[in-house]
């Protein structure tokens, strides 16, 4: 990594432009990219958090006018000294650049850079005159000769980019502190309008969504994360409580085109909505006879009911989209034919089958044994998969395999067990689920593994297991699991549910070997285009990740939508700046779990009411009950609108 | 109940109490300018920074709620910086047209301005010339003397529930226009709430200072809600209505008529004296002559069809009084039961 020559990225100076290349001190608290891309090396940084400078030629006051002019163009102006202090900034900035600075210039930027800093309503203004104070304080000289030179200062290339951790780490970037604002202003049918340039299933996500923004929510350095989740949940539900049909504007590309979508889950009603709404003829083929896919057939109705799923894929159908339902790609019709017939084929057939343990007795096919993904199947389409059977032991530490569990007791399995061979600490399903499960009675046991599917006249009768403990942690950095010797038992059952992962039937491929795949079974695309070899034929969500969560597969559906209008336009699929900046963020991370905000917390996060666990579990009616108006709007009123700029020399 | 200190003071409010509020309720003045008691805090002008002891940041005070043991101070230099730049800023373009604003003398941003004792703005910034998208034909939007404190745009949304105008734009350029002006009700509340004289209410431009009316408080008489106002008088003309805030069950709030619909007052179309057709011709008379005119041609109504033939309607624009005097009239004076109301319709 070529050295760095200044950075005070923070709060921690390093300067090491008196010294010489080998006695340079490193800096830990960034990593700053060599490129911003290909031909374009990063040369300095100047951002939320202070400055970092690469190249010696980085001219510091014409970087401060840049990234000062990009906070006041960000500025939301709804706070006095943010909307006009970063202007003034902006332009003495500027008076500087084009030579024309005054000697008082220093004095007033310095102190409207306090007053901003310490005085606004958000993180744009409590953020954004930070690294120029830094550089004032540090550059002092360059300002100095700057406004003594009388001359202009020449103007480099720059990049720039406003972000939040929460939007940042949303891996569709949803706009959330914007929405989140909405709400707390009671301007419901905005936050949805905002919320619905990227996501068509606000209801759904809204529900099932392993919130990646909540893990990276600043107000946790307080107290608690927003509740963002159940916010995008709230104004769903709220619109569809008026009855209100949403209007989707349809602006047609220049030139539209034929599309093929393999898949109505959520990526593929991601992507077919913004095609529908590019103007494109787009055509959804789904195997079963209602949408949604793995989501559909995976989530119990429970957390999350079927109408609130097809109500918002329909509203994708009323924009123009037409949905085949129970029509297979590879059986009833060719990939290669859709491939012909169309201008591109997206294909997003997400992760549908379940994959095995590797224990003694799970080939012999015996009643009773049932992956996790056809159990789940079973019970979501109105069937119990095994009515003989009353005690049900799963096997798996995710949300598959607490989804069994609890689906379990709603068909009226009376002894429900989850084996997993870690702890609960470990345990890769989200924190409220197992929470759930817990109060649903569903009995645990930690650190066993199964060894051997017991059988009498080929059924069910009972699952050999081994106690483990934990050794030294593997390369995912979780402590390994061991089998303690002579710790053998049985857990009495005749159900056995393996739910520890899942993989791809990728069948629809035969005769396509030029799609390329992974020996994980997932399509091989480019990671940003998500075009595969084959020009016209794009995939994204599980199929092409590997099984992950809903909203990423939203994501890909939705990139994929613009290559593929891209494509049809006969442009280029290059990468967008917003593309760079993803990879840039990937390094110079947007939220600092340590950072030291430095305000009074202590405002209560606001909690969901529940149905009570001991009659909830025997009903298939949704556990979680929405938010009350005023709490969604208390909880909106927790945001601190972390918004914050970052401006790139190149 | 949550115990802190302010400024030394100890002071004990209920849990959720805002500082600002538990300031309040203790005598200690935390400077103003967006908050306004009808309106969730909105936290834009800034003025309400306070510090809290063992936290590096200054919160608004208005939208942080206490928290046990806290110790806040209200007054400090680093305070007054803060304070002293928000308005400085608002100064950089704001017009100072003060002896023709129809504001002038009661305007939140005077006030303050002569508190905080600043005489000279050593910020500059190029003026960003907005057009007034906001208006309708009895409220008037002056853009410049906007400081975007947001409280019209809030009151529209929180007390009216509409939502018609709103906040558009970015950074310095950002300005308040009607996004949704079909549902504008023209009734004013974004007016009332306006701490400067960025709404002013079109009517009354140029008819009288603040400083010169006489407030005669009063009752709506377009309907019988009973809305309390004040008539703004000036040489025994109504020159304009204002409410006070929190008096009457109107809070403050009016509709478009009680705030726009003076002018008949004062108007020379206006009866003053009875008149009775004489000759196919209305004629002046007194009230002596018309009311005993009236009454003899009841009497023979009544005398010669039977007091069925009689009928009252009432409006709703008489007080409860009124209408039961009215009533009382008709039963037990004329004799009948024919008696409705206008609002019952």
């Amino acid at each position: 990594m070529a050295e760095i020559l200044f950075s005070s990225w923070g709060g921690e100076v390093v300067d090491n432009r008196q010294k010489d290349g080998q006695d340079f001190e490193p800096v830990n608290t960034v990593d700053l990219p060599e490129y911003f891309r290909q031909d374009e090396a990063v040369k300095a940084l100047m951002g939320w958090y202070g400055i970092v400078i690469r190249d010696p030629e980085t001219d510091i006051v014409d970087l401060s006018r840049v990234y000062i002019q990009e906070v006041q163009n960000k500025s939301c102006g709804k706070c006095f000294l943010c909307r006009i202090g970063t202007r003034v900034m902006a332009e003495t900035l500027t008076r500087i650049c084009n030579g024309q600075g005054k000697s008082e210039d220093l004095e007033i930027l310095k102190r409207l850079a306090d007053s901003i800093r310490e005085s606004s309503k958000c993180n744009i203004g409590q953020s954004g005159p930070l690294p120029i104070l830094d550089a004032l304080e540090h550059f002092a000289a360059d300002f100095e000769a700057a406004i003594s030179a009388q001359k202009s200062v020449a103007a480099g290339t720059y990049h720039s980019k406003l972000t939040a951790p929460c939007m940042d780490a949303c891996p569709i970037h949803l706009d959330i502190p914007n929405y989140v604002e909405c709400i707390k202003e009671g301007r419901f049918a905005e936050s949805l309008d905002i919320i619905r340039e990227k996501l068509p299933l606000p209801g759904v996500v809204g529900r099932v969504c392993v919130r990646p923004c909540e893990e990276h929510c600043r107000r946790m350095n307080l107290d608690a994360p927003i509740s963002i989740k159940f916010l995008k949940r709230f104004v769903a539900d709220y619109e569809l409580s008026k009855g209100k049909e949403p209007e989707f504007a349809i602006e047609p590309s220049e030139k539209t085109g034929k599309v093929a979508i393999v898949g109505a889950g959520p990526s593929g009603a991601t992507c077919a909505f913004h095609l529908a709404k590019m103007g494109h003829d787009v055509t959804v083929y789904e195997r079963f006879d209602e949408p949604g896919g793995m989501s559909a057939m995976g989530i119990p109705d429970y957390r999350l009911p079927r109408p609130i799923l097809r109500e918002e894929v329909d509203r994708i159908e009323r924009m123009g989209a037409t949905f085949n339902y129970e029509t297979t790609v590879g059986k009833d019709i060719k990939l290669s034919q859709l491939e012909a017939d169309n201008d591109a084929v997206f294909i997003a057939i997400g992760a549908q089958m379940g994959t095995t343990m590797g224990v003694e007795g799970e080939e012999e096919n015996y009643a009773g044994y049932i992956s996790g993904v056809q159990y789940l199947l079973d019970i979501n389409q109105g069937r119990d998969p095994y009515p003989e059977g009353k005690k049900v032991a799963v096997i798996g530490g995710g949300n598959v395999a607490i989804d069994c569990v609890r689906c379990s007791f709603r068909v009226g399995k009376d002894d429900v067990n989850l084996i997993y061979r870690r702890t609960k600490n470990e345990m890769p399903a989200d924190d409220v689920e197992i929470h759930d499960a817990e109060e649903e009675k569903v009995n645990f046991h930690y650190l066993t593994h199964p060894v051997k599917i017991l059988a009498e006249n080929g059924k069910v009768v009972g699952l050999r297991c081994v106690k483990m403990e934990l050794g030294e942690p593997d390369e995912s950095g979780r402590r390994r699991p061991q089998p303690i010797e002579g710790s053998e038992f049985v857990i009495e059952c005749d159900i056995v549910v393996p739910a520890i992962g899942q993989t791809m039937d990728l069948s629809l491929l035969e005769g396509r070997e030029d799609v390329k795949t992974t020996r994980w079974k997932t399509i091989v695309v480019d990671e940003v285009t998500k075009q595969s070899d084959q020009p016209k034929i794009f995939s994204g969500g599980d199929c092409e990740t590997g099984p992950g969560a809903l909203i990423t597969a939203c994501a890909g559906g939705r990139t994929a939508a613009f290559n593929i209008d891209k494509l049809i336009n006969g442009e280029p699929l290059d990468y967008t700046e917003d593309d760079y900046f993803d990879k840039f963020f990937s390094k110079v991370k947007v939220f600092d779990p340590a950072e030291d905000i430095g305000f009074l917390g202590g405002r209560e996060r606001k909690e969901l009411e529940m149905l009570d666990p001991d009659t909830r579990k025997f009903t298939n009616a949704e556990v979680e009950q929405g938010f009350s108006i005023n709490d969604a709007m208390a909880e909106a009123d927790r945001c601190l609108r972390c918004y914050r700029v970052a401006t790139v020399r190149v | 109940m949550v115990t802190l200190t302010i400024d030394g003071k100890e002071v004990t409010v209920p849990q959720g109490t805002t500082i600002l509020e538990a300031a309040r309720s203790v005598d200690i003045r935390i400077p103003t300018l967006c908050y306004h008691d009808r309106l969730n805090p909105i936290g834009s002008c800034r003025m309400c920074v306070v510090e809290i002891e063992g936290y590096t940041h200054p919160m608004a005070a208005c939208t942080t709620p206490v928290d046990d043991g806290i110790e806040v101070v209200t007054k400090s230099d680093r305070l007054t910086r803060i304070r002293q730049d928000s308005l400085k800023l608002i100064l950089v373009n704001h017009p100072l047209d003060c002896p023709v604003c129809d504001k002038g003398g009661e305007c939140l941003l005077q006030d303050l301005t002569y508190e905080f004792g600043i005489d000279q703005v050593e910020y500059k910034a190029a003026k960003v010339e907005r057009e007034s998208q906001y208006a309708t034909p009895l409220i008037r939007y002056w853009p410049d003397r906007c400081i975007m404190c947001l409280r019209c745009v809030t009151a529209c949304q929180e007390i009216k529930g509409i939502g018609a105008i709103s906040i558009q734009g970015d950074g310095y350029g950002a300005q308040v226009v009607a996004v949704d002006a079909e549902k504008c009700q023209s009734c004013g509340e974004c007016l009332q709430v306006c701490p400067t004289g960025a709404l002013t209410e079109d009517l009354s431009r140029y008819k009288g200072r603040t400083w010169l009316v006489d407030r005669v408080p009063t009752t709506c008489t377009y309907c019988g809600c009973g809305c309390q106002l004040e008539l703004n008088v000036q040489n025994d003309r109504v020159i304009a209505v204002t409410t006070r805030e929190g008096v009457g069950v109107n809070h403050g709030s009016l509709c478009v008529k009680g705030r726009f619909g003076y002018e008949f007052i004062n108007s020379d179309e206006r009866l003053t004296k009875p008149l009775i057709k004489k000759n196919g011709k209305f004629e002046e008379a007194s009230w002596d002559e018309a009311l005993d005119l009236v009454a003899s041609k009841f009497s023979a109504i009544k005398e010669e069809h039977g007091p069925g033939a009689l009928a009252g309607l009432t409006s709703a624009r008489c007080t409860n009084e009124e209408n039961y005097l009215f009533q009382k009239f008709m039963r037990a004076a004329v004799g009948t039961n024919n008696v409705d109301h206008c609002a019952r319709l």
